[in-house]
């Protein structure tokens, strides 16, 4: 499913994907600038997969999925993957391609306009993420929302010579600072 | 990838599933003794559908099945997931039930020793993680024996009986298998150092009087 549109501070807003979102966020994944805690920088879709891959995940009744847009442009994706709807816990997520606006606090703005919408809109009781622990802005994004760290997973993956190890967090609604709930869930 | 081949164990051993096997599956995946404690591997569902699962599974590229057999009979059933690309250094064991009728025999202990034996020792992985119950003792007994570690601890995960329990994440790296169990434990003899036919044998040079010790401790 794709995410409902949401306006929050700063510029930034959640918006369903277009196709063009779909097909520029695997360019982004094959960048340096924004890889560094992401996947194997490869490609394995051409531009008319990306409509295939669109479909699919439109469809898929497990998973909500935003386009983060910055002054109305794309500048990356957010969400809640693998929803499990019995125990209704999901795990979230965040990529944000447009390495030029790294430091202007979109990624914070961004989840907490996709906390807010998963407590009061969807009712879960719990999200869960895995962060590369040398990423700390991505779990200070995370944190603001009310994530707390619950792990660490050592060496977990490899670059520059170094391994990374992945910060665990997890949220409730309870976590949620209420006070930073965006206007459409004030009244 | 999507079907295991045949591991054996002391007691237990890992084989590839049939269709024979899905009623058994499908009478576990109902039993609220085994979904009290473990992820299951699907929900109850009609013969057919089962069928349809496995069949699935053979198409799989991420994850490996086996049925768990002891004394001839089906005892239980384990799935594990692969690393991320490019690596796959590292694997995953997403189920790993007992039929509740067999538990306390020691086919737990058997089948778990057996798989991680050939997860580091014929696959040369890094390191297996899993997610447990909390409150799955004896799971986590044979953890620990194996050589699991914690490394993280999800709050109130799952619902069950009433209340809800925490999840476990616990991790077992190579050099903890290595050392418990590496040198008893290999599913062949090691075949030592042998000489290809038709090479060339060169001779180790000869150290000096007092090198030799250093030599032979490194």
């Amino acid at each position: 499913m794709f995410g409902p549109r949401i306006a929050g501070e700063g510029g930034v807003e959640l918006r369903p994907p277009t196709l063009e979102d779909y097909r520029q966020n695997p360019r982004w994944m094959l960048l340096p600038e924004v890889t560094r805690f992401w996947g194997p920088r490869t490609i394995s879709e051409t531009d008319a997969d990306a409509e295939e891959r669109m479909r699919k995940e439109g469809a898929r009744d497990t998973s909500i999925v935003w386009t983060i847009a910055y002054a109305g442009e794309s500048a990356g994706f957010t969400g809640v993957f693998d929803i499990d709807w019995v125990r209704r816990d999901g795990e979230t997520g965040i990529f944000i391609g447009r390495h030029d606006l790294y430091g202007r606090g979109i990624a914070s703005e961004a989840v907490r306009l996709r906390m807010a919408y998963v407590w009061k809109e969807l009712g879960l009781r719990r999200t869960h993420n895995w962060i590369a622990l040398p990423n700390r802005g991505s779990w200070r994004a995370n944190q603001k929302a009310g994530y707390a760290q619950v792990g660490t997973y050592p060496r977990s993956f490899f670059r520059s010579g170094e391994w990374v190890d992945e910060w665990l967090g997890e949220a409730f609604p309870h976590t949620y600072p209420a006070d930073r709930l965006p206007d459409a869930w004030r009244r | 990838m999507a079907l295991g081949g045949v591991i054996r164990g002391t007691t237990t051993t890992l084989r590839t599933p049939t269709e024979e096997d899905l009623a058994a599956y499908a009478r576990w995946m109902a039993d609220l003794r085994v979904r009290r404690i473990a992820s299951i591997w699907h929900e109850p569902a009609m013969p057919d559908t089962w069928k349809e699962r496995l069949k699935e599974q053979t198409k799989e590229k991420d994850n490996v099945l086996w049925s768990i057999e002891a004394g001839g009979r089906l005892v239980g059933m384990t799935r594990l997931g692969w690393g991320w690309e490019p690596h796959r250094d590292s694997a995953h064991v997403d189920q790993f039930i007992l039929a509740p009728d067999e538990w306390r025999k020691g086919y737990g202990s058997d089948a778990a020793l057996a798989l991680h034996r050939y997860l580091f020792d014929y696959l040369d992985l890094r390191r297996v993680a899993l997610e447990l119950h909390a409150d799955n003792a004896a799971a986590r007994r044979i953890c620990e024996k194996l050589g699991y570690v914690e490394f993280g601890r999800g709050h109130e995960v799952y619902y069950r009986d009433g209340a809800h329990v925490d999840q476990l994440w616990l991790l077992m790296e190579r050099a903890a298998w290595d050392e418990r169990w590496g040198a008893e434990h290999r599913e062949y003899a090691p075949l030592g150092t042998r000489t290809v036919p038709g090479s060339v044998s060169h001779p180790k040079p000869q150290a000096k009087d007092g090198e030799r010790e250093e030599r032979e401790n490194t």
